[in-house]
Order: C-alpha cells, then structure tokens, then sequence
C-alpha cells in the first residue's frame, strides 16, 4: 500500500478513528489495533511475507529475554550472533543471492572455468531492510546492556512493524520507540495537526517534486547514449531531486502519519542539499541510516579513535556497507566508495567536523563562502547520485564521460515525453527557495496565513503533481 | 479531538473546493482557447464539407503532406493521424466529425492496428475535457474502465491525464501557444534516418475487429467513400506477410506497404520528410480514381 494511493487515504482514517474512538482504554488495546493495522499494511503487498517478520519479532523477542537473563559471555555472545545471521541471513538470502551467485559465476569463468549454478527467481521482501536494521538495533542494545529487553510481546511486535515507518523507516532504535508503546497515549491536537502538516508537506514533495523529477531522470538516463552534456547534466540534477524529493518525502509522510497515533519518530532528513561538505551531507541525508551504520559499526571498529589507518579503513567500511545495504549491484558499491573518497580528505585534515553549527542559523541569505560550499557539495553528490541511478558501472562511467565532453550541440533537446529538459528547473528552484526559508521548520506550515499556504501547496499538488503514473517509493527496493 | 477533527473538515473542504475550482477552470480553458489538438480542432469545427479525411496513427501524421495531396487532387483534404492511435481513437475522430460536418472520402490507414479494439490515452485524453459532449460521453462509457471516476470527480480526468492535458498543456492553451503540429494541416514531418532498429508484425490474423465493424457501417450510414490503405515499412519491419493476410480479407485495400528504400525511413514504421513526399503522390496516383 503506497503512501499516495487511494487505498491508503481509505486506510488510514478507518485505523484513525478505531485507535482514538475504539481502542483507546488502554494502550494494549492500542496496540493491538496498531498491529492489526501494521499486519494489514503489509499484507496488502503480500501476505506471504509477513511470516518473515512474524518470524523475526518471535525470535527477536525471546532471545532479548535469554539475554537479560543469561551471565555468561560466551552463551551471550550465542544468542546475539543467533540473531544477526537469522535476520541478516534472511537479508542475504532475499536480497543478494542472486549476486553472489552471478559474481561468482562471472569469476569462474574469467578463469576459464564453467559453472552453470542455479539462479532463483526471488521477490524481495518490502522493507525487509529496514525491519532487519530496527530489530538487529534492539538485540545489540539488549546484549551490550544499554536496554532493558520488553516483557510485553504485543509492544515488541508493534515496535518491528509500525506500519508508518515498516516500509522505508526511519530505522528506529528500540530505546526511542519500543517505551513509547508502554503508555496510553492520549490525544494531542498539537501533535496530530503537525502530523497532518508533514502528511501534506510529504505529499507535496512525492508527487510534484519527486515524480515531475521521475519522469525527465527516467527519460535521460534511458537514452543517456544519444543526448548532449547540457541534458546529462540536467538528467543528474533531475534524479537528485528526485530522490531526495521522494525519500524524504516518504520520511516527512511516516513521521507525520505516526504523530497522528501520538508516536515520535526520529527525523530522518534535514535540509542534505544545503550542507557546506560531505559530512556534513551526511549527518543531513538518512540520518537514520547513518546514525545505525555510526552506533553499530563505525564505533565497535574503532570510530576515529585509533591510527589515522584504522580511521580512513572504518570510513571506507561504513560505506562501502551502506552502499552495498542499498541494493545487490556493483553500482551502489562504487557509489558508497565514492562517498568515502569524498569523505576522505575531510578526515585526512580533521575537517569533518567543521560544520556541525547549523546553516538553519544562517540569516535571510547565506554568506558566498557558504554559497559555494553548498554548490560544490551538492555537485559531488549529484555526480554520485549517477552511479546509485545508472544500471550498470559501465553506464554510470559512460554517462560521465559525456557529462564532461561538454558537447552542447543542439542546445535544449526535445525529449520523447513530450517535453524540453530545462522547463523543470523553474520548479526545483521554487522549490529550493521554499526550504530555504523554511529550513529551521520541518515544513511550510507554521507562523501566519498557515490556511493560505495549505491552499497553495494544495493548489501545487493538484495542478503540478505527477498522478497519471502512480510511482513507487525509490527506497520500497531496499 | 473536536478541534482536530474541525480542523480536518475544513482542510478537506477546501481540498474539495479546490478540486472543483481546478476542474472549472481547465475545462474553461480548452473550451475557449484555440485548438491546439486534432481532436479539439474536429470539435471546433462545423458545416464543413472535406473532399478527403485521412484517419490514422503517426504512420498518416507523419506520412500525408495534405499540401501536396490539396495541390494533386484540387480537393479540401485533412490529415487527421494522431500519433499512437489506435482504429478506436479513429472512430471516435469520425463520430465527432459527421456529426456537424460532411466528408466525401474516407481514407483509413489499418495494419496490425487491425489487431486491436482499445482506445488509448493519445486521442483518449484529449477527449476528456470534453467528456460531457454526449458523443464523447457515449464513446468513452463503452472504453475507460474508470470513467465514472472521470465523470464524476472533480480535476481526477485531468489529473490522471496530467502528461497529456496537465498544467504544461493547459499553460500553452491559455496563452494560445501554437502548437507543434498545426491540427489544420495535419502533416507532421519526421526528420533523419535512424534504421537500426527493428520492428515485427503479428504472426496471425485476428478473426475480426468490432471497431473496424462500425467505421465501415458509421460510412456506409453517412454515404462516405471508405478507402483502406497499408502505409510504407522498411526492410526492418519483419512479418510483413501479415499485410498480405490483411488483403486477402480486404481486396480493395491498397497495399504500399513495401517498394521503398530504407533511405527514405525515419525507422521502421515512419517515413522521413523526404519519403513523405514521395509517398503522398504515390498514394495519389493509386487512390485518385477511388475518389468520389
């Protein structure tokens, strides 16, 4: 069930008036119905893989308890690994067998020998990462003792598979949310009308900006071959809106439908497009993500704490996994090595740290120095940006190579959908104007005229927004 | 909880009222404006008496220079081809054509279009602006599965039609931007030769096609001369023996299907500007004595 479908619109409000109007004596009540809803949510994809998550909070759920109870290290240490090879297992499984499998069959026969292995014909499951990340979060806290492990099954349950956050996340720490679902929780009109807020706000950045983005990016990159570097550049600027514009369109919709339940998410994007450099894009872009990789795997190999080695090395683990976390293709490895290298001399001159003052402190314009350091950031991620979108490496390399050919032979091109690639810029700039005014918000809906700019964002939605293809979330395939 | 919910009916009340604003003006505003379609040039259209229709896909847009047929045959000819249509989209051209107009000849354009009885969204979307006209009315009742939607919600027929009637074409409409293809002319050249890419007609011969059925009964009721006729292909174009299972079934068409150098192929199905020019008069000499 997507976020911008009918049957979502239908959905949420059924499970909106039974949590407040229904299931509101208690917060077990509460939470039952949120599983019931959460189960429904998911099972409208398909069913059959509900058993999968089923599967993982019921072990989740009891080896948490084996922990708590459990003195010693070794058996500990049993029951912790229990649980990362079960749920990274079933990742690995659903998510890169197919790689593997044709990686090493290109290998061997690059040495001249044949094998003729069994590829399988695999669905991944939606959100199977995300639900991974969220639960492996609770085991590890449970065995380094940081969190107590819940007694309360039904809380636990609700926990891996809220359905605002089940799909796409954020990737929420068990310590944030998990005590959230011991309390009733009562109605808080403040909290749902900013929940309603960033549901409109999201809508706003899925449907005019994301999918108007789709559909020129989806348009140049197919036929990247046969256009000019102005069109290439454009098709580049295109996707990185694009993605932004629909992922954390799809986090401001989660978190906005979670307050509507009196649930606090993390958030999970602010503002990556105005970061002054690349870690700072990073602590900006996916926070949920990165704070994950940063707490369960940056730290325990040492963070930045050892030799400058050991620093450049963790770095380069770190994304080289968060790439390789986002889909099975060689792409997304050379995207993640990419970010370390970019990452690199920052780290190299203590430098990736500088900017941790927010820009939102900045004043009405940013200062040049600033200015700049925005551009060039967000070129180096958008360069990125065409490795995560091309197909294959070699796509990726040849679209770069006719980037920087400067070829701009027949100036503006016309492209098969009907349309002049730079006509969409006015839009992205309007766009980014907007979210730089309101960047010390999380949307436009605050201060004065709050009913006039509804109706503009409305007004945006209806006459701007992409609906004659209805898109998936980008991040649904991770 | 009363204030959130108040808060909520007022957001959708004003949803609501936008919708239906948005729905008022875009539907004003393709009534109004010039025509910048083919289909809105037929509705604009009345008491007009053509010598000869030209009905299609892009193989009759991008295939007859009507300027060169006008100045052959002495006749008033229209080149009304659009893109992607499919013989459904043809039908719907010529019910809203005789309704208000008279033609003499029809010249249709089949090959595996013959294959299909569905509409598509390239005349389809066009249409729906007008969808309380009673003949689109009528026309799309039978076709869109979601035509109640269509109907009955307000801006949801131009919402989902966004890439062909969204705010970009609307936009132009309103500031009366000509279009690319002049709907009065028809003609829709395409430049270039790009012959590496290849194309296949069916294996088999559909039994029969129902929308094929009422062209030739809305003809025969308006006493319209039906003239069928294959467009060029390349030697790219495989299977081209459907065409000839195409004629067995129809003796009368006029198959020009083959006899032209790849050079003269924009691709495999369309002819480049100069190939249009020499197949408009090749067509002439072959259909000029079916003329009534």
């Amino acid at each position: 069930m997507l976020f911008n479908s009918i049957d979502f619109a239908i959905f949420l409000p059924i499970v909106f008036i039974l949590y407040w109007f229904v299931a509101n004596k208690n917060y077990k009540h509460q939470n039952i119905l949120l599983l019931i809803a959460s189960y429904a949510f998911y099972g409208f994809w398909d069913w059959r893989f509900l058993l999968l998550i089923i599967f993982s909070t019921v072990l989740d759920y009891f080896l948490g308890l084996e922990l708590s109870k459990e003195k010693k290290k070794t058996k500990r240490k049993a029951l912790l690994l229990t649980s990362v090879f079960v749920n990274l297992g079933f990742l690995g499984f659903f998510k890169y067998y197919n790689f593997f499998i044709d990686n090493f069959t290109a290998a061997f026969s690059f040495f001249g020998q044949d094998i003729q292995p069994n590829s399988l014909d695999i669905i991944l499951p939606v959100g199977i990462s995300f639900y991974t990340f969220q639960t492996l979060s609770y085991t590890i806290d449970v065995y380094k003792r940081k969190l107590e492990p819940t007694k309360d099954f039904i809380a636990f349950s609700v926990f891996v598979s809220f359905f605002p956050q089940l799909v796409a996340g954020p990737i929420e720490r068990a310590k944030q949310l998990l005590p959230q679902f011991y309390v009733k929780k009562t109605f808080d009109v403040v909290k749902a009308k900013e929940g309603l807020y960033l549901i409109i706000w999201g809508l706003f950045k899925k449907v005019v900006i994301a999918d108007s983005c789709a559909i020129y990016a989806n348009e140049i990159f197919s036929k990247y071959e046969s256009m000019n570097s102005l069109s290439l550049l454009l098709g580049a600027i295109y996707f990185a809106f694009q993605i932004y514009g629909d992922f954390s369109g799809y986090s401001d919709i989660a978190i906005g439908t979670s307050k509507l339940f009196g649930v606090d998410l993390m958030k999970n994007f602010k503002y990556p497009y105005f970061s002054r450099d690349i870690a700072e894009f990073w602590r900006r872009w996916h926070i949920s993500l990165s704070t994950w990789f940063r707490d369960y795997l940056y730290i325990p190999l040492g963070g930045s704490q050892g030799s400058k080695w050991l620093s450049v090395r963790n770095v380069f683990v770190i994304f080289l996994v968060s790439g390789f976390w986002h889909g099975a293709n060689w792409t997304f490895l050379v995207w993640g090595a990419l970010n370390a290298i970019y990452f690199l001399p920052l780290l190299l001159v203590n430098k990736n740290r500088k900017y941790l003052n927010d820009i939102e402190s900045a004043s009405l314009f940013p200062s040049f120095k600033d200015f700049i350091s925005m551009l060039v950031t967000f070129s180096f991620t958008t360069l990125g940006w065409i490795f995560f979108r091309a197909n294959t490496i070699t796509d990726a390399f040849i679209y770069i190579k006719k980037l920087f050919a400067f070829n701009f032979k027949g100036g503006l091109q016309y492209l098969s959908i009907e349309r002049y690639a730079p006509e969409l810029m006015l839009l992205i700039t309007g766009f980014v104007v907007i979210e730089w005014f309101i960047k010390k918000e999380d949307h436009p809906f605050f201060g004065k005229f709050i009913g006039i700019k509804i109706a503009l964002i409305f007004l945006c939605i209806i006459l701007l927004g992409n609906f004659s293809n209805v898109n998936d979330f980008i991040y649904f395939q991770f | 909880m009363k204030t959130f919910i108040k808060h909520i009916i007022s957001i959708i009340i004003l949803l609501i009222a936008l919708l239906y604003i948005s729905d008022f003006a875009y539907t004003l505003i393709y009534k109004k404006s010039n025509p910048r379609s083919k289909l809105q040039y037929i509705l604009s259209v009345e008491h007009q008496e053509y010598d000869i229709v030209f009905l299609g896909s892009s193989r009759v847009a991008n295939h007859i220079d009507t300027k060169v047929f006008d100045s052959l045959s002495n006749k008033k000819t229209i080149n009304l081809g659009v893109l992607g249509a499919s013989l459904n989209d043809n039908l719907l051209e010529l019910k809203l054509l005789v309704k208000s107009n008279t033609i003499k000849n029809l010249v249709l354009q089949i090959d595996d279009s013959y294959q299909y009885t569905n509409s598509t969204t390239m005349v389809t979307a066009g249409a729906v602006p007008f969808i309380r006209n009673e003949i689109i009315k009528e026309h799309l009742k039978d076709n869109l599965s979601n035509f109640n939607q269509m109907y009955y919600l307000p801006f949801y027929r131009y919402a989902i039609n966004g890439h062909k009637i969204g705010f970009r074409e609307s936009f132009f409409s309103l500031v009366n931007r000509k279009s690319r293809v002049d709907p009065k002319i028809g003609y829709y050249p395409k430049y270039g030769n790009y012959p590496e890419q290849t194309a296949s007609l069916p294996d088999a011969l559909v039994k029969g096609n129902v929308v094929f059925n009422e062209i030739v009964e809305i003809c025969k009721r308006q006493d319209i001369n039906l003239v069928l006729f294959v467009a060029p292909y390349s030697s790219k174009m495989k299977n081209i023996e459907y065409i000839d299972k195409l004629k067995e079934r129809y003796p009368n068409l006029i198959d020009m299907s083959r006899g032209y150098k790849d050079d003269l192929f924009y691709n495999y199905g369309h002819l480049n500007h100069k190939g249009a020019q020499i197949f408009t008069r090749d067509l002439f000499k072959q259909i000029s004595k079916e003329f009534n």
